[in-house]
C-alpha cells in the first residue's frame, strides 16, 4: 500500500525527519508513538502534501510516487489526514464544504457528482452514526464546534471520502472518554481489508480502542523501534526516555 | 486653481432653461457659488485624503449635463419577482406615479423640500446646483409593504452626457415598513460623472431595508450620498454590494435621533483591476439608547484600491449608546491598496463602543485543510473568499435578497 524509504524533511534548514523507513500493507493498522518534537506531525503533513517542507527520499503509494502529487491530488488518490487541530473556516458552511470535497474526489475518480438531495441523504445517515446533529452540518466549518465535535467531523469526512490510507494525527487529544469511544467506534467501523491506517499518538489510551497491528516508536526523526501492540503498553510504563539521546 | 469656466457656462445654460421657482433657483445659485469657491476636493482636505475621486474629478472640468434621447430599460434587466419599479435610464427618471394603498411614488419635483443649508461638501454642492431628476417615496403610517420597491439605474450604450445628478427622498411615516432594492447597470462606455443624493426620514417605529447593488462599471466616476434621520424605535438596515467599480465614493451620514433606533450598515467591496471604491460613513448617536453596527468586508485583486472611513460619533447626551464597527480586508495581490480609518468620537461616559480593522491574505492553513479534502487550490481559495464575503450577506434579513446577493457572489466567482 505505502512504502516510505529514507524520508527526510526539513523546514528552514532544520531537519525534522532524518531518514524514516516505513512500509504499511493493505488493511494494516500501524501506530506511531513518540515524544514531543520527534517529528510525528511533520510526518503526517509530509504524507498529505502540505507545502513548506523540503522533502527528500521516496514515498510509494500504490506504485505511484506520492511526492510528485500535490495535496488535493493525494486526497483524490485516497489519502486522508485527520487533523490534530481541525481548522475553523468562518463563512464556509459544513454541508457545502463536505459536498464540494466529496464531489471533487468523486469527479477525479470518474464517478458522477452527487446532487444536493442525494448528498444530503448520505451525509445525514453517516452523521447520525457519529452522533452529529443536522444543526451542526448547517454551521460554518468547525466554527464554535467543541473539541469532540471537531474530531467527529473529521471522522465524518473520512467516512464520506472512503480513503484507502488514513493518517490520524493525535485524534485522541482533547477528547473525553465518551467522545473517544464515538471516534474509535467510527474508525473501527471503517476498518477494512482494503484500507490502511497510520495512527499517530502520544498515549496508549487510543490504542485500547483501536488495536494496531504494529507499533513504531519515532524519535528524533527516525523510527527507532517496531513491535506489536504490546510495545505501546511498555511505553506507557517506561516512557520515551530510553529512546531519547 | 482651475477657473471652471466651462462648468460655469453650463450652469448658466442649465438654470436659464430649468423650470423652477425663485427659491429653488436661489438655492441652486448659492450651492453653485459654494462649489466654485472651493472647487473640486483636494487630497489636502482630510475628508477627501484617500478618495479616488480627487484624481478623477479633474477629468470633469468640462462637465456637461445634456440629456440623451429617450431609451428604455431592456426587459431582460427587470427583476422577475413582484415589485414596484422606479426606472432611471441615462440619468432620466421614467416614472408613472404610483399611488397605492399607503404608498406614493412620484417624481420629486419639489426639490425645495431638501436641506437648503449651503453645505461644506463640494460634490454635494455640485449635486444641489444641478440635480434635476429624482424620485419621492412616501409611506403613510402603518403601511407595511409586502412588495419591494426596485430602483433601476440604467446607463445605456447611447448615453452621451458627461454628467448627471439626482436627488431623492424616502419618507417612512410612523410604523411603516418597506424594502428598497437599488441596482445600477452600466452599458455605456464613455467617461461620466454621476452624483446622487438620497435623503431618508424614518418616523417612529418605521423600518427601511435598503439593498444596493453597484457593479461592473468601467468608465464612470460616482458619488453617492445618503443621509438618513432615524426617529424613536425606527430601524435602518442598509447593505451595499460594490463589485468592480471604476471609481466611486459612497458617503453616508446617519443620524440616530430617537431612543431605541438602530442603524445596521453592512457593505462588501469586491474589486479587481484598477477599480477604486471608497466608503465614508458617519453615524451620529444624538440620543440615548441608540444602537449602530457597521460591518464591512473587502476582497481586493490585481491593483484594486479600497477605502473605508467609518466614524461613530456619540453626543454627550447619548448615554447607553451601543456602537459597533468592524472592517476586514483580504489583500489578494501585492499591488492592491486598502486604507482604513476607523474613528470614534465619544462625549458620553456610559457607552459601549467597539471597533476593529484588519487586513491580510487568505489563511494558508485553511487552504491546506480544504486541499487535503480533494478540493483544488483555486476552488479552496474561492471558497475562502466567498465565505469571507458571505458573512456580510448573512446579515441581510430578507431571504429573497440574501439569495440574490449569494447568487451574485457565486456568479462572480464562476465567471472570472
Amino acid at each position: 500500500m505505502i512504502d516510505i524509504k529514507n524520508l527526510r524533511a526539513s523546514v528552514d534548514d532544520k531537519e525534522i525527519l532524518k531518514g524514516l523507513n516505513l512500509k504499511i500493507g493493505k488493511g494494516e493498522v500501524h501506530a506511531i508513538m513518540g515524544p514531543n518534537g520527534s517529528g510525528k506531525s511533520t510526518l503526517s503533513y509530509v504524507l498529505s502534501g502540505k507545502e513548506g517542507y523540503n522533502v527528500e527520499g521516496e514515498i510509494k503509494f500504490n506504485k505511484k510516487n506520492l511526492l510528485e502529487l500535490n495535496a488535493e491530488e493525494r486526497a483524490r488518490e485516497g489519502i486522508f489526514l485527520a487533523f490534530q487541530y481541525p481548522i475553523e473556516i468562518p463563512g464556509v458552511f459544513t454541508n457545502n464544504f463536505l459536498r464540494t470535497s466529496l464531489n471533487s474526489v468523486r469527479k477525479a475518480n470518474g464517478k458522477a457528482e452527487l446532487n444536493a438531495i442525494d448528498f444530503l441523504k448520505i451525509v445525514k445517515e453517516k452523521a447520525k452514526e457519529l452522533n452529529i446533529g443536522e444543526e451542526m452540518l448547517s454551521r460554518p466549518l468547525n466554527v464554535g464546534f467543541s473539541g469532540g465535535e471537531k474530531k467527529r467531523n473529521e471522522i465524518l469526512q473520512m467516512s464520506l471520502l472512503e480513503p484507502s490510507f488514513v493518517v490520524m494525527d493525535e485524534t485522541d487529544s482533547g477528547l473525553d472518554i465518551d467522545a473517544l469511544k464515538i471516534v474509535s467506534n467510527g474508525v473501527n467501523s471503517l476498518r477494512d481489508p482494503e484500507r490502511s491506517f497510520l495512527i499517530i499518538t502520544h498515549y496508549q489510551r487510543l490504542l485500547n480502542y483501536i488495536k494496531p497491528d504494529f507499533v513504531h516508536v519515532l524519535s528524533d526523526g527516525k523510527i527507532v523501534k517496531t513491535g506489536d501492540w504490546k510495545l505501546a503498553l511498555d511505553l506507557e510504563d517506561e516512557g520515551y526516555g530510553q529512546f531519547i539521546n | 486653481m482651475e477657473n471652471y469656466n466651462e462648468i460655469k457656462i453650463n450652469f448658466e445654460k442649465f438654470i436659464n432653461t430649468f423650470k423652477t421657482d425663485d427659491n429653488d433657483l436661489e438655492f441652486r445659485k448659492k450651492s453653485f457659488a459654494n462649489f466654485i469657491s472651493k472647487g473640486f476636493p483636494i487630497s489636502r482636505d482630510e475628508n477627501w485624503k484617500y478618495s479616488p475621486l480627487v484624481q478623477d474629478l479633474k477629468k470633469f472640468s468640462h462637465l456637461n449635463n445634456k440629456k440623451t434621447g429617450i431609451n428604455a430599460l431592456p426587459n431582460a434587466l427587470k427583476e422577475n419577482f413582484d415589485h414596484y419599479s422606479i426606472i432611471f435610464v441615462d440619468g432620466v427618471l421614467i416614472l408613472t406615479d404610483i399611488n397605492d394603498t399607503g404608498l406614493v411614488i412620484k417624481k420629486n419635483n419639489s426639490f425645495l423640500k431638501s436641506v437648503k443649508k449651503a453645505g461644506e461638501n463640494p460634490i454635494l454642492n455640485l449635486n444641489n446646483a444641478f440635480a434635476d431628476q429624482g424620485y419621492l417615496i412616501e409611506l403613510s403610517s402603518n403601511t407595511i409593504l409586502t412588495r419591494p420597491i426596485v430602483i433601476y439605474n440604467y446607463f445605456s450604450k447611447n448615453f452621451l452626457s458627461s454628467f448627471c445628478s439626482s436627488k431623492n427622498f424616502i419618507l417612512l411615516n410612523e410604523k411603516s415598513n418597506v424594502v428598497v432594492y437599488e441596482k445600477t447597470i452600466y452599458d455605456s462606455s464613455i467617461e461620466y460623472l454621476i452624483t446622487s443624493n438620497t435623503e431618508i426620514f424614518l418616523a417612529k417605529g418605521s423600518k427601511l431595508k435598503k439593498y444596493d447593488l453597484n457593479c461592473n462599471n468601467k468608465h464612470s466616476t460616482i458619488f453617492n450620498f445618503v443621509k438618513a434621520n432615524l426617529d424613536e424605535n425606527s430601524e435602518l438596515e442598509y447593505f451595499t454590494f460594490s463589485e468592480n467599480i471604476n471609481s466611486c465614493r459612497d458617503e453616508s451620514i446617519i443620524n440616530l435621533n430617537g431612543k431605541n433606533c438602530f442603524a445596521n450598515v453592512n457593505a462588501i467591496q469586491l474589486l479587481r483591476n484598477n477599480c477604486n471604491h471608497e466608503i465614508k460613513l458617519q453615524i451620529n448617536h444624538n440620543e440615548e439608547h441608540t444602537k449602530s453596527s457597521q460591518f464591512v468586508k473587502s476582497a481586493l485583486y490585481d491593483s484594486a484600491n479600497a477605502i473605508f472611513q467609518g466614524k461613530i460619533f456619540v453626543d454627550s447626551k447619548a448615554q447607553k449608546t451601543d456602537g459597533y464597527q468592524l472592517s476586514r480586508a483580504l489583500l489578494l495581490s501585492d499591488n492592491v491598496k486598502f486604507f482604513s480609518k476607523p474613528e470614534l468620537e465619544i462625549y458620553a461616559d456610559d457607552v459601549k463602543c467597539s471597533h476593529g480593522s484588519s487586513s491580510g491574505s487568505v489563511d494558508e492553513e485553511s487552504i491546506f485543510y480544504l486541499r487535503s479534502r480533494g478540493i483544488s487550490k483555486e476552488d479552496a481559495k474561492m471558497m475562502m473568499i466567498n465565505g469571507f464575503l458571505g458573512e456580510v450577506i448573512e446579515k441581510i434579513t430578507e431571504d429573497k435578497f440574501k439569495n440574490i446577493f449569494f447568487n451574485k457572489l457565486d456568479h462572480y466567482s464562476n465567471h472570472d
